[in-house]
């Protein structure tokens, strides 16, 4: 049975695939070429779906060919069970308070009269994207790496907020709450903490996403953009900001999205590294949206290679393909940069001549000189966070 | 099944700004294992997620398993018992295990 066909057998058969032998470790290609469900969820186009509660929904590779990633392809991903709708949005307030001279309580209507309106392109990922190509297999869902996209959003900067309500001397830390829920109403909620002096003025509370509402799954009415970081932090249906002089212990903040606190930011299985940190800013990445596996190309006809490249807002320099496994890397071409928090667009064209798999990978170099690593190359780490290795398609020419 | 394509692109349809009608996350039937023991995990794991977030964590440890129990029991606060906390880690070993007990 072929793979491809395997994975076609059973809707959530991913899983079933990542069986590992796990001698040691060795980190692989991610999963590819999952089967997209028969079910559309609100406001998406069928995706990959991992769950239904809470939705976990994953872009499928062939999205990945254009610098802005459509709402109904957008992928999902919510942490708590209960998820409200709001039926009258002109109720929802976003409720300031904590250590300020003057507690708000803002309605979408006061987000987008009262304050400076900021419109800006960045690229949103989680921080477990491409994590089944760990191996041994960690913990988590086991993604491919389309837990990722590029949108434009439309919002207010959260320090004009935060000043706005007058922050008291020594106040230090922002605590930001979705309106998601737990059963349990011991069970923590989704907080975030951010320190003060990380609030740059790109970090926004927006409303809009590609020049519509925010789409219900993605966070409407509200949620929080931070260029460059992982999407953990960008909490969704942003509906408390706590200002604190102190950091509070959290354990979305302390126990989940950490890795090793040393320079390979690695470990193993049996030996796990007791010091961690937050997984922040994202490395340099990119992926190829066409063609995609087993894709049939007839010989001496011209493919156009075109993907997407992206890193924490330092600018992408090139992108490099390799038709030889790595050996050999030519240039690409870049379409505009749109931000530098953005996707960019890569696109190289070819002729294959002889019949046969012909495997594509690409390589993207930022402006810092950072390069992606081969897959096999990516240490592990516990939780399988911030995989970016160089990606690979193989095509069939017939 | 294509009533049910049918139904969701309706309800999409009438998704306003405003969601003057429901928003209604769809629900997805996942092929999880039957056996015994499948009632008690059923019945302790249901309450927060759906099967595919079992399903999707790949094939893992006995101990992996175990700890995700303790996880679910401690920090989100799922009321476990010691029985039905051996029961349902034995039932995710058995059919979602990678055959290693660490």
């Amino acid at each position: 049975m072929q793979r491809r066909d395997f994975f076609k057998l059973s809707f959530v058969a991913s899983a079933v695939a990542l069986s590992t032998s796990a001698l040691a470790s060795s980190t692989r290609q991610p999963i590819d070429s999952q089967k997209i469900s028969t079910v559309a969820f609100p406001e998406k186009r069928p995706l990959i779906t991992y769950s239904d509660r809470p939705p976990l929904l994953e872009t499928p590779r062939d999205a990945f060919t254009r610098a802005i990633t459509p709402n109904d392809e957008f992928f999902v991903r919510w942490h708590m069970p209960r998820i409200p709708t709001h039926t009258y949005i002109s109720s929802y307030r976003i409720n300031v308070s904590g250590f300020v001279d003057k507690p708000l309580s803002l309605s979408i209507k006061n987000l987008k009269e009262d304050y400076e309106q900021v419109q800006l392109t960045a690229v949103m990922q989680c921080g477990g994207n491409s994590r089944s190509a760990f191996s041994p297999t960690t913990s988590g869902i086991q993604w491919g790496s389309g837990a990722m996209g590029c949108a434009s959003f439309k919002g207010v900067r959260l320090k004009d907020i935060l000043e706005s309500a007058g922050m008291k001397n020594g106040a230090s830390w922002v605590g930001l709450n979705g309106d998601d829920k737990p059963i349990m109403d011991k069970m923590p909620s989704f907080v975030r903490e951010l320190a003060l002096h990380e609030i740059k003025d790109d970090v926004i509370v927006a409303y809009e996403m590609n020049g519509e509402d925010l789409p219900y799954l993605n966070g409407y009415p509200v949620r929080l953009i931070i260029p460059g970081m992982y999407a953990d932090s960008w909490v969704k249906m942003l509906s408390n900001i706590t200002v604190s002089k102190e950091y509070k212990e959290l354990f979305f903040m302390d126990t989940a999205y950490r890795i090793p606190d040393n320079e390979c930011e690695c470990e193993t299985e049996d030996n796990l590294v007791s010091k961690t940190k937050p997984i922040t800013t994202m490395n340099v990445k990119s992926y190829i949206g066409y063609p995609t596996s087993n894709t049939q190309i007839t010989a001496n006809s011209n493919v156009l290679i075109k993907g997407v490249a992206f890193d924490s807002g330092h600018g992408i320099k090139e992108v490099l393909i390799s038709l030889d496994g790595g050996k050999t890397w030519e240039k690409s071409e870049l379409e505009r940069e749109l931000s530098s928090h953005a996707f960019r667009v890569f696109k190289f064209t070819f002729r294959p001549k002889v019949k046969g798999k012909v495997t594509i990978m690409a390589k993207a170099v930022n402006t810092l000189g950072e390069a992606q690593p081969f897959a096999h190359e990516i240490e592990w780490n516990h939780g399988g966070y911030k995989y970016n290795g160089i990606d690979s398609v193989t095509i069939k020419v017939v | 099944m294509k009533n049910l394509i049918l139904f969701i692109m309706l309800c999409v349809a009438t998704l306003s700004a405003d969601y003057r009608v429901p928003v209604k996350v769809p629900s997805i039937t996942f092929p999880i294992a039957v056996d015994q023991d499948f009632r008690v995990m059923q019945r302790n794991c249901q309450w927060c997620h759906s099967y595919g977030y079992v399903l999707n964590q790949g094939k893992q440890s006995r101990e992996f398993w175990h700890k995700v129990v303790i996880k679910m029991r401690d920090v989100f606060k799922a009321p476990i018992t010691k029985e039905d906390e051996k029961t349902v880690t034995e039932y995710l070993f058995k059919h979602y295990g990678n055959k290693k007990l660490k």
